[in-house]
C-alpha cells in the first residue's frame, strides 16, 4: 500500500516557489563563486581564466596560514568555551531549586547580534578602554597575535554560553527518567551517572550543538571584522575575514573567491565527518 | 501528474516574471537625484545641498550614505553590471578612478572642467588629478590640505607655539612628553599611512613620486630611513597606543593626544564638537624633515562627485555636476563642514584654513598627493595592513616594507 503524499497532487507546485529561490539565491552563487575562483577578476572588467593559478597562491600565501591558524583558535576555543562550559552551566544549574534563575545573566547577551556585540566591547578592550581601568593594567588586547583572537573569543563566549546552556538544558530534560533512577539505585551519582548515564544520552542533543558551534566558529567574521578589521597587520583574520577583505578591500575577487571556496570546503568537510561519527 | 507539472512551472514563470525586470532602458526626466557616498557621517551636509540645489536648479539631491568603504566600493562597482544605478557617486581619484574609467563607466565631464575653469570656478592646477587620456572625468566633490591639527588650550597652557621647523616640533612633543601628554595621534586603522607619508613628502618628496609610480622601491635605503625616522618618534614616546579605538576628533578636544594629522577635512569633526578654530584648536602646516628642501611639502587630496556613462538621466547628472563647481553651491558646501573649497572664488571664514588655501594656490608649497590616492589599489592595501602592523610592532619595518614591496613587484610587472 502506498502513502498519499501530505500536500497531494499538487504537492512540487507547493516546493517550487521555496526550491526555486534556493536554487536561484543559494546554489547559483556557489556556482558562480566556484568559477570565479578560477579566473583573475577585480570586479569590473570580465573575468579571465587563472586555472588553477589562485588556489596555488593559496598554498603559499602567510596570510592565509596565519588565518587558517587563527580560524583553529576560533574551533578549538569555541568547543572549550561556549560549549564545555555551556554544558557545565547547564549540569550544574539544572538539578537545583530556581535553577532558571542562574541561567538568565548568561541568556541576556545572547539578544546582540555580532556586529553590536562587536561595538559593545570595543570601547572595553581597546587601548584605554574599561577593561584597562578596571584591571588596572595597559595592554592593549586587541593589538598582538594570538591575544587579540582570545579576546575575541571571550567577548564571544559572553554571548554564545546561554544559548549553549539552554540548548544543553532541553536535553537534560529530554532525558528519560527511567535509567537515571536505575543507576542511582545501583548506586551511580556526581560524575560516574554523568560520565555513564546523562552524557550518553545527551548525545544526538550534543551532536547538534557541537555541528553548529563548529560550522559557527568556522565562519567567523562579524566580530573580529568590526573590533580589529583582521588586524593589526592581518594577525587577527580569520578565514571568512580574508575572504572578505580579498574580495572586498583589495579587489582580488578571484582570489576572494578561493578562499570562500576553500573555507566552503573545509566547513562541509569538517561537518560531515563530525556529524557522520556523531549521527548514525 | 500533469497538473501538478503544470503548477510548478505556472509558480516558476511568476517567479521569473517577477525577478527580472524590463529589460530596456529608457531615457527618464528627474527631479530628484540619488547621490551615494562613503561619508555616511556627513549626511546632513549633503542633504542641506540638497535643498539647496532644488532651490537653486529644480534638482534636489537624496543622499545615501555608507561608512564603511569597502561595502561601498563593492557597491558602486555592482551598480555598474544592475538596474539600481546611483545619479551621482562619490569616488576616489587615481588608481580608482582609472580603473572605472577604463571599463568607460565614468561620464566625461571635460565641457564642464573647461566651462569652469574658464568661469574662474575651478582651478587648472586641480584638473591633472581628473585626467585620464586628456579629458576630463567627475568635478571635485572636496579639496583638502594636510597639515597638524592641535590643541590651543594644551599648547597655551605649556606656553608652545606652532613649530617653524621639523626641530621645533620634535621639541614641542619632547616638552608635552616631559608633562604626560602624549604629542600625537596615530592608528593602526585606515589612516595608518599618515605618518609614512608625511615623513616621506618632507624627507624627500621625488622619491615619494618615484615611490608611487613603481620607479623606486620599498626596500630602497630612503624608505628604510622614513621608517627608522618614524620609528626613533614612537620608540621616544610621542605618540598614544594606535589601538586606542576614540574617535579622533575626541581625541583632540579631550586632548588624549595634543596634536592630530588629518586633511582641512577634519575641520568638520572640530565643527561637529562644538570646537572654535583660534580658540580651542588650531592648524599648522607640518615643516619638512629636510629643511634644505626648497618648498614645504604638502600632502593635498581631492575627492571626486562622479555620474555614470549609463546615469538615468545623464542630463540632469552633468546638470548637477555643474552646478556643484559653482561658487554658489561651494560656498554652501564649505561654510557648512567649516572646509577648504575647490572653487578659488570661495572665501574660507576659518582664518588657518583661508591661508593655507591661498598659499596653496600661490604656489608656496609643494602639493604631494595623498598616499591613498597616489599608491595603487593592491598596493594600497598590502601597505596600511603592513603600516597597521609597523605602529604595533614597531621592529617589525624591514619585514612591514618588504612585504609591501613584494605586492608592488606583482602589481608592476603588469602595470608599467
Amino acid at each position: 500500500m502506498t502513502r498519499a503524499p501530505i500536500l497531494g497532487r499538487f504537492r512540487h507546485g507547493y516546493v517550487a516557489p521555496a526550491a526555486l529561490l534556493v536554487a536561484g539565491l543559494l546554489y547559483a552563487p556557489f556556482v558562480w563563486t566556484a568559477y570565479l575562483s578560477l579566473t583573475r577578476y577585480d570586479g569590473l572588467a570580465p573575468p579571465e581564466w587563472a586555472g588553477l593559478a589562485n588556489f596555488a597562491k593559496l598554498f603559499d600565501d602567510p596570510v592565509l596560514l596565519s588565518s587558517a591558524g587563527n580560524t583553529l583558535i576560533w574551533v578549538v576555543g569555541t568547543m572549550a568555551l561556549p560549549v564545555g562550559l555551556g554544558l557545565l552551566v547547564a549540569v550544574l544549574s539544572y538539578d537545583i531549586r530556581g535553577g532558571a534563575w542562574y541561567r538568565v545573566p548568561f541568556m541576556l547577551p545572547y539578544a546582540l547580534s555580532g556586529a553590536g556585540l562587536a561595538m559593545v566591547w570595543s570601547p572595553v578592550l581597546s587601548h584605554g578602554g574599561v577593561a584597562n581601568l578596571l584591571l588596572g593594567v595597559d595592554t592593549a588586547f586587541l593589538q598582538k597575535a594570538p591575544h587579540n583572537t582570545i579576546a575575541m573569543l571571550l567577548v564571544w563566549t559572553w554571548q554564545q554560553l546561554g544559548v549553549n546552556t539552554l540548548l544543553f538544558v532541553v536535553g537534560l530534560q529530554s532525558i528519560p527518567k527511567g535509567p537515571i533512577e536505575a543507576a542511582r539505585l545501583d548506586g551511580a551519582s556526581g560524575w560516574r551517572l554523568f560520565r555513564h548515564v546523562i552524557w550518553p544520552l545527551m548525545r544526538p542533543l550534543t551532536a547538534v550543538v557541537v555541528g553548529l558551534a563548529l560550522v559557527a566558529s568556522l565562519k567567523t567574521f562579524d566580530i573580529v571584522w568590526v573590533l580589529t578589521q583582521g588586524g593589526p597587520g592581518r594577525n587577527s583574520e580569520t578565514l571568512a575575514v580574508t575572504m572578505y577583505k580579498e574580495t572586498f578591500v583589495a579587489g582580488d575577487y578571484g582570489y576572494g573567491s578561493t578562499v570562500a571556496v576553500a573555507l566552503t570546503v573545509v566547513a562541509g568537510l569538517a561537518s560531515y565527518l563530525y556529524l557522520k561519527r556523531q549521527v548514525r | 501528474m500533469v497538473r501538478s507539472r503544470v503548477a510548478t512551472l505556472g509558480v516558476a514563470a511568476v517567479l521569473l516574471a517577477a525577478c527580472g525586470g524590463n529589460g530596456a532602458e529608457t531615457a527618464q526626466k528627474k527631479t530628484e537625484l540619488t547621490l551615494y557616498n562613503d561619508k555616511g557621517a556627513w549626511s546632513k551636509y549633503f542633504e542641506e545641498m540638497g535643498a539647496a540645489s532644488k532651490q537653486s536648479i529644480g534638482l534636489s539631491m537624496k543622499p545615501t550614505g555608507y561608512t564603511d568603504s569597502a561595502q561601498y566600493q563593492a557597491f558602486i562597482k555592482a551598480s555598474f553590471r544592475t538596474n539600481v544605478k546611483p545619479d551621482l557617486f562619490t569616488w576616489q581619484t587615481g588608481g580608482m578612478l582609472q580603473e572605472i574609467v577604463k571599463q568607460k563607466q565614468v561620464a566625461d565631464t571635460t565641457a564642464v572642467w573647461q566651462e569652469a575653469i574658464k568661469a574662474g570656478d575651478l582651478s587648472q592646477d586641480l584638473a591633472p588629478y581628473y585626467t585620464i587620456d586628456g579629458k576630463q572625468y567627475c568635478v571635485p566633490m572636496n579639496v583638502a590640505y594636510w597639515g597638524m591639527f592641535y590643541n590651543k588650550k594644551i599648547f597655551d597652557e605649556h606656553d608652545l607655539k606652532p613649530p617653524a621647523t621639523w626641530e621645533d616640533l620634535v621639541k614641542i612633543a619632547e616638552t608635552l612628553k616631559q608633562h604626560d601628554v602624549k604629542a600625537f595621534y596615530h592608528t593602526s586603522v585606515l589612516f595608518s599611512f599618515v605618518w609614512f607619508e608625511q615623513i616621506m613628502a618632507g624627507m624627500d618628496p621625488d622619491l615619494y613620486d618615484r615611490l608611487s609610480t613603481g620607479q623606486a622601491k620599498y626596500t630602497d635605503p630612503g624608505v628604510v630611513a622614513v621608517m627608522e625616522k618614524w620609528k626613533e618618534l614612537i620608540d621616544a614616546g610621542y605618540f598614544m597606543n594606535p589601538g586606542d579605538k576614540t574617535d579622533p576628533g575626541d581625541v583632540l578636544k579631550t586632548g588624549k593626544a595634543a596634536m592630530v594629522s588629518f586633511g582641512t577635512w577634519f575641520n568638520t569633526s572640530m565643527t561637529q564638537r562644538d570646537m572654535k578654530a583660534g580658540a580651542d584648536y588650531g592648524f599648522f602646516v607640518i615643516p619638512n624633515v629636510n629643511a634644505s628642501l626648497p618648498k614645504t611639502s604638502m600632502i593635498f587630496e581631492s575627492g571626486p562627485l562622479c555620474s555614470l556613462a549609463k546615469a538615468a538621466d545623464p542630463d540632469a547628472s552633468m546638470k548637477y555636476l555643474k552646478w556643484w563647481t559653482t561658487a554658489e553651491a561651494q560656498k554652501k558646501w564649505a561654510g557648512i563642514r567649516g572646509d577648504v573649497s575647490a572653487n578659488p572664488k570661495v572665501t574660507i571664514e576659518d582664518e588657518a584654513l583661508g591661508q593655507v588655501t591661498k598659499d596653496a594656490g600661490s604656489g608656496e608649497y609643494r602639493l604631494v598627493n595623498r598616499y591613498f590616492e597616489a599608491t595603487p589599489p593592491p598596493i594600497l592595501t598590502a601597505a596600511l595592513d603592513g603600516f597597521s602592523k609597523f605602529v604595533t610592532e614597531p621592529g617589525t619595518y624591514m619585514e612591514v616594507l618588504e612585504t609591501i614591496q613584494k605586492e608592488a613587484d606583482e602589481y608592476w610587472s603588469t602595470h608599467q
